[in-house]
């Protein structure tokens, strides 16, 4: 398949974790929500966290975000440790380098879907232009709506334009399908393909799906604030052949 | 039910402690409200209490009527006429006094207490001593004020200029009494205790002294309830007519009596007018946070319906909010209401002479506070309270549909369209919310204008004092006769040391008459080419009275009914009770007393006594003033010298006292108002927009960036109110200047950029700080718990 990539066909890593721990909670009532995790991320890869609720992989996702601080162990985007670097490193790296993408859109509700886009390129450093971002998850014609006016799956998609326009280095979704039925949820995963093909953003993705792990490069499996496999998918399949 | 009910009381308590801050706001404005009602209404019933307690105990007359001379038997006559219950006839006057190491003239009214027995009227209170022993006539009691601001004590001995003549009295007693709650000297205004005093003496000395041995020249009388004071005085003037009688007069021509009516009045203005401005913008907060919180409730709201309770004990859960919110302010209110009330007190009592006078609300001012306090959060509440009942259970439990925003108009799009996002968010929220939006301006600006009028009342005083004591009255000194004099007096000021100029005065009070309106009043007369006391019109040009009509003050206008050009006849009090009709020829509008004028010659001529003068401006060489002083105490006829800079200077100080402490006051009420507005309004905007500022911040916005969102809509609601708060404050401080108007007091309407400046600084400052220590939340927000939550 034209453009699906291997995660071999990159080796320069975007993401190294070292022995990274989470804690919450302190003396009996501690949580330990990592365990010491060890995981490399190159550049142009698609990783699918998988796992049950509680296994760790959103923290994961938080702190490889600058959302989270990890208790132990090193968390390297190339060369800034996210577990050290400071308050004002970490907002410029989620404004340069994050795309954040949730299960509940967090939209501005004020602002229309072309203005949520250009919320983003004001700030950044050579963003695309916010149609483009939007005309990328297929909304070209929903421009100038009000979030309220969108459908779920719709908002969704102005959520992935807004957190791609930036161009950014990697791009983080957590349960992006959650609230989406199946059509919907379809449409949303191409527009995460498409960004990752397009514009080589790294990709993590969580799912409790395991279907939907088939279009990753990798799956990552994850149990008691561990990984306890890791698979390398030798094809990747488009979201619009997975069925769930 | 009652395990029920237990636990959404506890769930109240552990809401209200998260609360605590909205608490505050709401509670804060809402005890501004409380404490001023507290405040005016109980010192309203206790200066009214203490007067009435006074008048009654000390037998305050209800009537007078000054004589030139009327032999005592008359006193019987004039006891019997109907509807007279009690009557003193007496002998009184004015004179001055000299103080041992003080060279400027201090005057006193002499009043003459009966031999062997307390007066019937206008009796007096000993505070310290005895009363003078008829036998001995150089015994004499002073008022308590005047003794205080002098120094005098039992025992201390003055000299007593009557008529020229000089004796040695000795102070055995120190007394107050009704009649003299607040003691002004002849032509001033106000009481100025260290050279105005009232002196009592024996009946037969004091006679002596004015020459008036068997006769009297004063009667103050009381009426029986229900006497019909008009034909009582009608018929006191009858008997006293050939006697020259001067007219008899009730209360209200009574400057002490007066005085202490106009602040009653004040104070019930105030207890009227300014609490509502507090508890309406305390109602709009209560409104504003339980809004809210029933907003962020909805899902437990449903829960609890889903649970079976009923809509009753739903409201009435929310409704304890707003209960308990209302308590605390009403509290609060309460106890700074009662420091504020015996803070006040003690200045009235310093003020007016009243014995008992201290700051008592009854249980009814508080009983009374409370309910306003909790129909003020009722008001606040109903609303919220009503939407929680109203959320239908499935309703509730779903989450609520995403607010949605539309375009704005296209003018206001394509102004919208230069902005950044975060403007835009802010645009669109301020428009999307107008309600919310105007009430958070008319908040504000409510606090502005508060801020604004409370700075106009000491300009307006200021004012008042720098036009009367500058440019209307531009003598040094202002010297009173006891009676109408020839004028050659003139002549012997002008040859008194460091005399420079003296200019002629005649005051005369008249019966004023136009259609059926009635008054009392004094008529000036002014001589033409007035220099030195003139009479200024509203933009402070002078306006020379002239002798073929009177110039009346607006005041006295309007009391008479009438306008330029309208006839007014005019009778005397006194004398030959000449009389005249008259054409009103200008209204003037004076800021002190409501005078009528007319050309000094052409009032004598009406009066049918030519060249008579009954005081004298001077203007004098500063260096030779203590010259001055000791010649002038040796003029016979001269009852009061009063220099102008004292009468300023007290009059300044008098001001200060009382309207310094309330300008202070509302200055923190006000910038309390406009922070709890404030504050209000921001918690509000950081609890709706939680979820937009979290997702800003995970979108690479810094901290600041994204406290922009929330500081630009109180920015931009903050200079939306500003100029509301202006025009506000300009209308507002107009009408409660109309609204404290009386007789004896107008205040102009002078205004200066400073005012609005520094009331913008206070509002500013105020909002600032409420907006920023909402901020701070901004820095704490939970950006992965915000995010991965439904709402």
């Amino acid at each position: 398949m034209a453009g699906m990539q291997s995660a071999t066909a990159h080796s320069t890593p975007v993401f190294r974790l070292e022995g990274l721990q989470k804690r919450y909670g302190e003396g009996e009532a501690a949580v330990l929500a990592l365990r010491g995790v060890d995981l490399a991320v190159t550049e142009g890869e698609l990783v699918v966290l998988l796992g049950p609720s509680g296994s760790g992989k959103s923290t994961l996702l938080n702190i490889l975000g600058g959302l989270d601080r990890p208790t132990a162990g090193h968390a390297w985007f190339r060369d800034l440790d996210l577990a050290i670097a400071s308050e004002a490193q970490i907002t410029q790296y989620r404004r340069h380098n994050v795309g954040f993408v949730f299960q509940f859109y967090n939209l501005i509700a004020s602002l229309t879907a072309q203005e949520n886009v250009e919320l983003v390129t004001e700030v950044t450093d050579d963003p695309m232009p916010a149609r483009d971002a939007l005309a990328l998850v297929g909304l070209s014609e929903r421009t100038t709506h009000f979030p309220a006016q969108l459908s779920g799956g719709e908002q969704q998609r102005v959520a992935i334009a807004r957190a791609i326009a930036k161009r950014p280095t990697v791009l983080l979704c957590d349960e992006p399908t959650g609230a989406l039925d199946v059509a919907t949820g379809v449409r949303v995963l191409e527009a995460i393909v498409t960004a990752n093909e397009e514009l080589h953003t790294t990709t993590l993705l969580i799912t409790h799906n395991a279907d939907i792990a088939q279009m990753g490069d990798r799956v990552v499996r994850f149990f008691d604030g561990s990984i306890r496999s890791v698979e390398v998918n030798t094809q990747r399949v488009r979201p619009s052949e997975l069925r769930w | 039910m009652i395990q029920r009910l237990a636990i959404l009381d506890r769930k109240l308590l552990r809401d209200l402690s998260r609360m605590k801050m909205q608490a505050a706001a709401v509670a804060a404005v809402l005890a501004c409200g409380i404490s001023l009602f507290v405040m005016a209404t109980g010192m309203y019933g206790s200066l009214a209490r203490a007067r009435d307690d006074y008048y009654d105990s000390g037998r305050m007359a209800d009537m007078a009527a000054g004589v030139v001379r009327a032999p005592q038997e008359i006193a019987r006559d004039l006891a019997a006429v109907p509807g007279v219950r009690t009557l003193e006839a007496r002998v009184s006057g004015v004179g001055l006094l000299d103080l041992a190491g003080r060279n400027e003239p201090v005057s006193a009214r002499l009043v003459s207490l009966p031999p062997d027995r307390a007066p019937r009227v206008n009796d007096i209170v000993l505070r310290e001593g005895k009363l003078p022993d008829p036998a001995h006539s150089g015994e004499v009691l002073v008022n308590e004020a005047f003794a205080e601001a002098n120094h005098l004590v039992v025992g201390t001995t003055m000299g007593a200029l009557i008529y020229g003549k000089r004796r040695d009295v000795v102070i055995v007693g120190i007394a107050s009494s009704p009649e003299f709650v607040f003691a002004v000297a002849p032509g001033a205004l106000l009481p100025e205790p260290e050279r105005f005093g009232v002196v009592w003496m024996g009946r037969e000395a004091l006679g002596r002294a004015f020459d008036l041995d068997g006769a009297f020249n004063d009667v103050v009388l009381r009426l029986e309830p229900g006497a019909n004071a008009r034909a009582v005085g009608n018929e006191i003037d009858r008997l006293l007519v050939r006697y020259g009688g001067r007219g008899a007069y009730g209360r209200d021509r009574m400057l002490s009596a007066q005085f202490l009516s106009d602040e009653l009045n004040s104070l019930k203005t105030m207890a009227a007018i300014l609490p509502p401005f507090f508890l309406l913008v305390a109602a709009f907060l209560l409104n504003v946070s339980l809004s809210r919180l029933v907003a962020t409730e909805r899902a437990n709201i449903g829960l609890l319906k889903s649970f079976g309770y009923g809509d009753s004990s739903i409201a009435w859960h929310y409704a304890k909010f707003a209960l308990v919110f209302a308590l605390i302010g009403a509290l609060l209110g309460m106890a700074f209401g009662l420091w504020v009330g015996n803070y006040v007190a003690a200045i009235y009592a310093h003020i007016y002479r009243i014995p008992g006078l201290h700051f008592a609300a009854g249980p009814g001012v508080y009983l009374a506070a409370l309910f306003v306090a909790f129909v003020a959060s009722v008001v606040g509440a109903a609303n919220a309270v009503l939407r929680a009942t109203r959320l239908p259970p499935a309703a509730a439990l779903s989450p609520p549909a995403p607010t949605s925003y539309g375009r704005l108009g296209r003018a206001t799009e394509n102004a919208a369209a230069r902005l950044d996002g975060k403007s835009r968010m802010v645009a669109r929220r301020i428009v999307r919310f107008p309600r919310r939006s105007l009430t958070t301006v008319a908040g504000v600006a409510m606090s502005m204008a508060l801020l604004v009028t409370a700075q106009h009342f000491p300009l307006s005083m200021d004012w008042i004092i720098r036009v009367t004591f500058g440019m209307s009255q531009r003598m040094d000194v202002m010297v009173t006769f006891p009676e109408a004099v020839d004028d050659a007096i003139l002549k012997d000021l002008g040859r008194l040391p460091g005399v420079l100029q003296v200019e002629p005065l005649r005051s005369s009070d008249m019966f004023l008459e136009a259609g059926s309106h009635r008054q009392r009043n004094s008529v000036i007369g002014v001589p033409p080419d007035a220099m030195l006391n003139r009479v200024l019109d509203e933009n402070l040009h002078p306006v020379v009275p002239r002798p073929d009509g009177l110039t009346l003050s607006e005041n006295l206008a309007r009391k008479l009914g009438v306008h330029a050009g309208d006839m007014v006849r005019m009778q005397a009090t006194d004398g030959h009770r000449a009389s005249a009709v008259l054409p009103v020829v200008a209204i003037v509008k004076p800021f002190l007393s409501a005078p009528a004028y007319i050309e000094l010659d052409a009032l004598n001529r009406l009066l049918r006594e030519p060249a008579r003068v009954t005081a004298a401006y001077l203007l004098i060489d500063q260096r030779q003033r203590e010259a001055f002083s000791q010649r002038a105490k040796e003029l016979p006829r001269i009852v009061s010298v009063s220099f102008l800079d004292n009468a300023s200077a007290s009059m300044r100080k008098l001001l200060s006292e009382g309207s310094g402490f309330f300008a202070n006051l509302f200055v923190v009420f006000s910038s309390l108002m406009a922070a709890g507005v404030a504050f209000s309004a921001a918690r509000v905007t950081l609890s709706e927009q939680e979820r937009d500022l979290a997702t800003l911040r995970v979108l690479g916005f810094t901290r600041r960036e994204a406290s922009y969102v929330l500081l630009a809509e109180l920015g931009a609601l903050l200079l939306l109110a500003l100029p509301i708060g202006v025009v506000m404050g300009m209308t507002l401080s107009r009408w409660l200047m109309s609204q404290f108007e009386t007789d004896l007091f107008t205040f102009p309407y002078v205004t200066n950029a400073a005012i609005y400046g520094k009331s913008a600084l206070f509002v500013i400052a105020a909002v600032t700080v409420a907006t920023l220590v909402v901020r701070r939340a901004v820095d704490r927000l939970d950006l992965v718990g915000v995010l991965k939550s439904r709402d």
